[in-house]
């Protein structure tokens, strides 16, 4: 059912690659002759022992011997410094680029509609979130630089080669052709059976990750064989994974391996024919060939790197991807007249010709409590949202005092109405950072002030930390209801005038859910409220009860009047309350 | 290579990191020999190809004799060969021995954390879990992957040092004693890098779970409008990991120059000696061109040797960690003589609470505090030691953990659904072969054919992790369906409609009924519409069976159940 979000084509990837580096170009080039510098002075080596050669052959003093491994010594300290510098700036600037791009694919992430992430499914998105900006971190801190500097060094040592005797620098491109051949075979291969690998072991973490957190269900429904079988199943396809690419290794390291040596041998051969032929000197040969043997490292670095670029890649092309998504809603700056809330023939898909919602109209009156009941799958939950303004319509308006909620830029939208449903989601951070997210300017005053409006001071106070307490994923638990506290004095902290409560209290034990329902009336005092409620109580309270069936409004009225009525209503409510 | 991962793991010797490493190792000795040879072989089939450089130069070129030049080329080229297969030998040992160890490893804990249960997530958190066997016990079989290289680096340093030797003895000597002052020196560098890494690691954990955060929260942002602030936060984040990130630069860079000086001070000597020597006529040219290759050869002994520090350490600390979990046990435990099964239909017995649940009757259990019912749910599944809980004439602590959850299903208030396949999920027990009927039943009965429905695939759809593609009341009846699948002779329902709307819950009670006739059912709730459809109601406080009767018997006679039931509304 899921459709994926989108994924950047070639284009596209090398397009953003440039714009980023136009951004950083001088920091970029300095990096490069940083880079370019240290290994002209790693360079200095064979020639100066193809000199020693040389001067021990024709004859020579000790001083001569000394100044000249005193150079060597200088140049090893030279290049050690430029090491150190070069290093250091392409960290420092790959840190710096690697934050800009996450940042800014977040800003993205944020904008993104809330319709195409839930047709994607959240899994594709936290996959782009976590994994893929976890694999482009290797890619931009490690690979990117490690390739330039292999690519800059093995160049450079070609040159230098060359400029030493370019007649016995010949036989370095004597192991290219083999090279070529067989690293284009691994790359076509190496990618898919990286990503194999990676996905294996993302997939047994998720099955250890359930067995341990479902620990419970696993002892009640006695599947303890049957999740070791699990964990084996995985192992065992990360393990095919691991003999692909050991097969694509074992082709490809040995023939790789040898085309190193193959043209120092060559080296040797044709320059003992050079020398022979008054061609070339003993010392350049020598030179010549230290160089060819120096050459295997930057090439065995430039190519071991490229399938991890290939990865990074298409991590990278799942980030940019997200660009793609066509924003759902454009601010306009007509400002609402008042706090009057209108919806008029709303009709709404998911997918394409599948209306959920088949034109609802309903006015709110500035103040009043409606609660939306029906049962599951009937479209309460999609009216809530097209009532907050969190999905555009397909057919029909929501208005605010005259205006499309979605003509509201977001901050202001938020002023109008907000919408609390009964997902849970404590966010990482301290219970402060966690309220502020409704008002990033609120006060301390004012954020003790908004969880006593929704009586969780008692337990706030008690905390480690109190507003400072890391909660969320990995932090202090907060229970449930601690948890549903959170998001009211969330609302409070908001302030809009229009509260869309989806089930706020539905996952609760009945105990929690009663202390709770007194935190909710605090906070619903003054406010123009859309309960869409499980428990009809709930309903009962309301000023209005609006009865939602197949996407339609099926009965609308007081609580009385809907028992009178004697329509589905008033068939659950007796039920409900047991006078049959 | 052998085929993984193992049928059967072993029993780990867990008294200490070191033993149990010891333990794996002993299961792989062949493996680990073959490494060794092969990274030998390999290694010093390097270390010689500067001699053969030398040799080339010297007898070839100098001396002008095309014969000799061609017969060390090939030489050269003989050894090339030589490193190639060796190399890729070694390297498909290492892996196999990496992963030989890994597996077990990840096999062993994982195991034991699917055996455990419940009780492993009160001693670790779920991430630490996940953790130690995808991070730590692949990490630790790091220390086998290596045995290889090292063995290869240590003959090869000790063939070039006595190659020198027999050249000169204090050349021999600057190299025998200088490589392993060299690999504590690099040790020194290393480790203020790992310190800074680790912190690293740390910011960048805390971003990724922000990450996280920003795609299962987005809802949650969209409805308070917090998206602005979360960002600021996000970017606040991401500055203190570029932060991080600079500061692992500094001993990252010190490394890397190191790792170009260190060995660099060894070629200058060694080429300095070399050409003294030379001069003096103790050694040829080709011999010094050797030096020189022998100086830039030993740069991979020393890596390797720094390397395989970081790993040994690594897997002791992965060990250690892993002993951790596996030193958890069982809340349940097994009786050590199972006593034989009771006789179908056999009445259950709380005598703590005084709850008797009568064979084939749908039975109502309600508790003012969920804690309560929660713990009376326990004894009845037999979760903890069992005791006071009797089927029939025999204690629940007297049978095995096996008869009683084949028995007695307890389906607690948030059941995991796990992913997979829905068809496996829902029956994961693989009771029913082919047929979907009695599925597409159970599915009935949860209300939850608008889910199936909903998906293209229906049974084979595939189900996310943990479910959370579904929303709570769609999860919620799927893992009914789920529990009824079971086909228990006593299912125990803790809440099992408490996110779903009035509707559907009415719906539910009145086909849960239908569908456990015959059967015995207990349903631990406050819904009037569930307690509506069950044949007898207990009422718990602290603890005690205070009232029973039918629902409507106890709404006319206990104040306190209708207060429960109706959350205190006076209605």
């Amino acid at each position: 059912m899921n459709e994926l979000l989108p994924i950047a084509d070639g284009p596209e990837i090398r397009g953003q690659a440039r714009r980023l580096g136009r951004h950083h170009r001088r920091a970029l080039l300095g990096m490069v002759g940083l880079h370019a510098a240290a290994a002209t002075a790693g360079l200095a080596g064979p020639p100066l022992l193809g000199a020693l050669v040389q001067s021990v052959q024709d004859g020579t003093t000790r001083a001569h011997i000394d100044k000249i491994i005193g150079l060597l010594a200088v140049f090893l300290v030279v290049e050690t410094i430029l090491t150190w510098f070069a290093r250091r700036a392409s960290f420092v600037l790959s840190e710096k680029m690697f934050a800009e791009l996450r940042e800014d694919f977040m800003r993205r992430v944020l904008g993104l509609p809330l319709s195409t992430v839930e047709r994607a499914g959240t899994g594709d998105l936290v996959s782009r979130t976590t994994a893929d900006v976890d694999a482009l971190a290797r890619t931009v801190r490690f690979a990117v630089p490690e390739t330039l500097i292999a690519a800059i060094t093995t160049v450079l040592t070609v040159a230098a080669a060359v400029w030493v005797n370019p007649l016995a620098a010949l036989p370095c491109i004597a192991g290219v052709p083999v090279l070529i051949v067989s690293t284009r075979w691994y790359l076509k291969r190496a990618p898919a059976g990286y990503l194999w690998e990676r996905a294996s072991y993302a997939r047994l973490a998720g099955t250890v990750s359930e067995t341990v957190e479902g620990g419970r269900t696993v002892e009640a429904l006695n599947l303890r064989e049957e999740r070791v079988k699990r964990i084996d199943d995985d192992l065992d396809n990360a393990y095919n994974a691991e003999m692909r690419t050991l097969f694509l290794r074992t082709v490809w390291f040995p023939t790789a391996e040898f085309a190193y040596v193959l043209p120092v041998a060559a080296a040797l051969a044709w320059g003992g024919y050079l020398v022979s032929q008054g061609q070339a000197t003993i010392g350049e040969v020598t030179a010549v060939a230290l160089y060819v043997v120096k050459l295997a490292d930057p090439v065995d670095r430039l190519i071991s790197w490229l399938d991890e670029i290939q990865v990074g890649a298409t991590s990278f092309a799942r980030l940019v991807g997200i660009v793609r998504v066509p924003p759902d809603r454009e601010a306009k700056d007509d400002e609402p007249e008042d706090e009057r809330m209108r919806a008029e023939d709303v009709r709404y898909a998911y997918y394409a010709d599948r209306d959920v919602l088949h034109g609802i109209d309903l006015d709110l009156e500035p103040g009043e409590r409606v609660a939306v009941v029906g049962p599951s799958g009937a479209g309460k939950s999609t009216l809530g949202r097209l009532l907050a303004g969190i999905h555009p319509p397909r057919i029909g308006l929501v208005e605010v005092g005259g205006v499309r909620l979605v003509d509201l830029p977001l901050d202001t939208l938020r002023k109008e109405v907000a919408l609390v449903t009964q997902e849970q989601h404590v966010f990482v951070g301290t219970l402060a950072e966690n309220l502020r997210l409704a008002r990033p300017d609120a006060s301390d005053e004012q954020l003790v002030d908004a969880l006593g409006a929704v009586d969780a001071l008692e337990w706030v106070q008690v905390l480690p930390e109190r507003l400072n307490t890391v909660v969320g994923a990995g932090g202090h638990a907060l229970t449930p209801a601690q948890a549903q506290q959170v998001a009211l004095a969330r609302l409070v902290l908001a302030d809009p005038h229009t509260l869309v409560l989806d089930e706020a209290t539905s996952l609760l034990d009945p105990r929690a859910a009663r202390h709770l329902e007194r935190s909710l009336a605090s906070v619903l005092e003054g406010r123009t409220v859309v309960a869409i409620a499980h428990r009809l109580h709930t309903a009962h309270d309301a000023d209005r009860v609006a009865v939602v069936e197949e996407g339609l409004l099926a009965e609308v009225g007081t609580h009385d009047e809907l028992v009178e009525e004697g329509g589905s209503y008033a068939a659950l409510w007796d039920s409900w309350h047991g006078d049959r | 290579m052998i085929k993984l991962p193992f049928t059967d793991p072993g029993r780990p010797d867990t008294r200490s990191p070191v033993r149990f490493l010891l333990w794996v190792a002993r299961h792989q000795v062949s493996t680990l020999l073959a490494g060794v040879f092969f990274g030998v072989i390999w290694m010093v089939s390097q270390a010689l190809m500067p001699a053969a450089i030398g040799r080339a130069i010297q007898n070839g070129i100098v001396a002008d004799d095309n014969e000799a030049l061609a017969e060390w080329a090939l030489i050269l080229l003989g050894l090339g060969a030589t490193t190639a297969a060796a190399g890729v030998m070694r390297h498909r040992c290492a892996v196999s021995n990496w992963l030989q160890a890994s597996f077990r490893m990840a096999q062993v804990v994982g195991h034991h954390a699917a055996r455990t249960g419940p009780a492993i997530k009160k001693k670790h958190s779920t991430g630490e879990v996940v953790a130690t066997i995808t991070n730590d016990a692949m990490r630790a079989g790091g220390a086998f992957d290596i045995t290889a290289r090292l063995a290869g680096a240590i003959v090869s340093y000790f063939v070039v040092a006595i190659i020198l030797l027999r050249a000169s003895v204090p050349l021999g000597l600057v190299v025998l004693i200088g490589v392993p002052i060299l690999v504590l020196l690099m040790g020194f560098v290393i480790r203020p890098l790992q310190t800074r890494q680790a912190e690293q690691r740390e910011e960048v954990g805390k971003l990724t779970a922000l990450g996280a955060d920003t795609a299962s929260g987005l809802r949650v942002l969209r409805g308070i409008g917090g998206e602005g602030a979360f960002f600021l936060r996000y970017q606040d984040r991401s500055q203190e990991v570029r932060q991080a990130g600079v500061r692992v630069a500094l001993p990252q860079s010190t490394l890397d120059a190191a790792q170009v000086f260190i060995p660099g001070v060894f070629v200058v000597l060694v080429t300095w000696l070399g050409a003294r020597f030379a001069l003096d006529g103790k050694i040829d040219t080709g011999d010094l061109v050797a030096f020189y290759g022998y100086a830039a050869f030993l740069v991979l002994p020393l890596r390797t040797a720094a390397e395989a520090v970081d790993k040994i350490t690594r897997s002791f600390v992965g060990a250690k960690r892993m002993i951790g979990i596996l030193e958890v046990e069982r809340d349940a435990k097994e009786p050590a003589r199972p006593a034989s099964d009771p006789p179908a239909l056999s009445t259950l017995v709380d005598n703590v609470s005084g709850l008797v649940v009568e064979p084939g009757k749908m039975i109502g259990l309600v508790s003012s505090l969920p804690d309560e019912a929660a713990r009376i749910a326990d004894r009845l599944g037999r979760f903890g030691d069992g005791d006071g809980v009797v089927l029939g004439d025999v204690p629940l602590a007297d049978l095995s953990t096996d008869t009683i959850r084949r028995r007695i299903v307890v389906s607690e208030a948030d059941p995991v659904l796990f992913s997979g396949e829905l068809r496996r999920e829902l029956d994961p027990w693989g009771r029913i072969d082919g047929d979907d009927q009695e599925i597409h039943t159970a599915i009935e009965v949860a209300n939850a054919e608008d889910v199936i429905e909903a998906l293209p695939e229906g049974l084979d759809a595939f189900v996310d992790e943990r479910g959370r593609s579904f929303s709570g009341g769609q999860r919620q009846r799927l893992v009914l369906a789920r529990a009824l699948l079971s086909e228990a002779e006593v299912l125990v329902l803790v809440e099992p409609t408490s996110a779903v709307d009035a509707h559907t819950e009415a719906r539910i009670a009145r086909r849960l009924r239908e569908a456990r006739q015959g059967k015995t059912t207990v349903v631990i709730t406050a819904s009037p519409l569930m307690l509506d459809q069950t044949d007898h109601v207990f009422f718990v406080q602290d603890g005690r069976v205070v009232a029973q009767g039918t629902h409507r018997e106890l709404l006319k006679t206990s104040r306190s159940y209708t207060w429960t039931v109706t959350r205190g509304e006076d209605l």
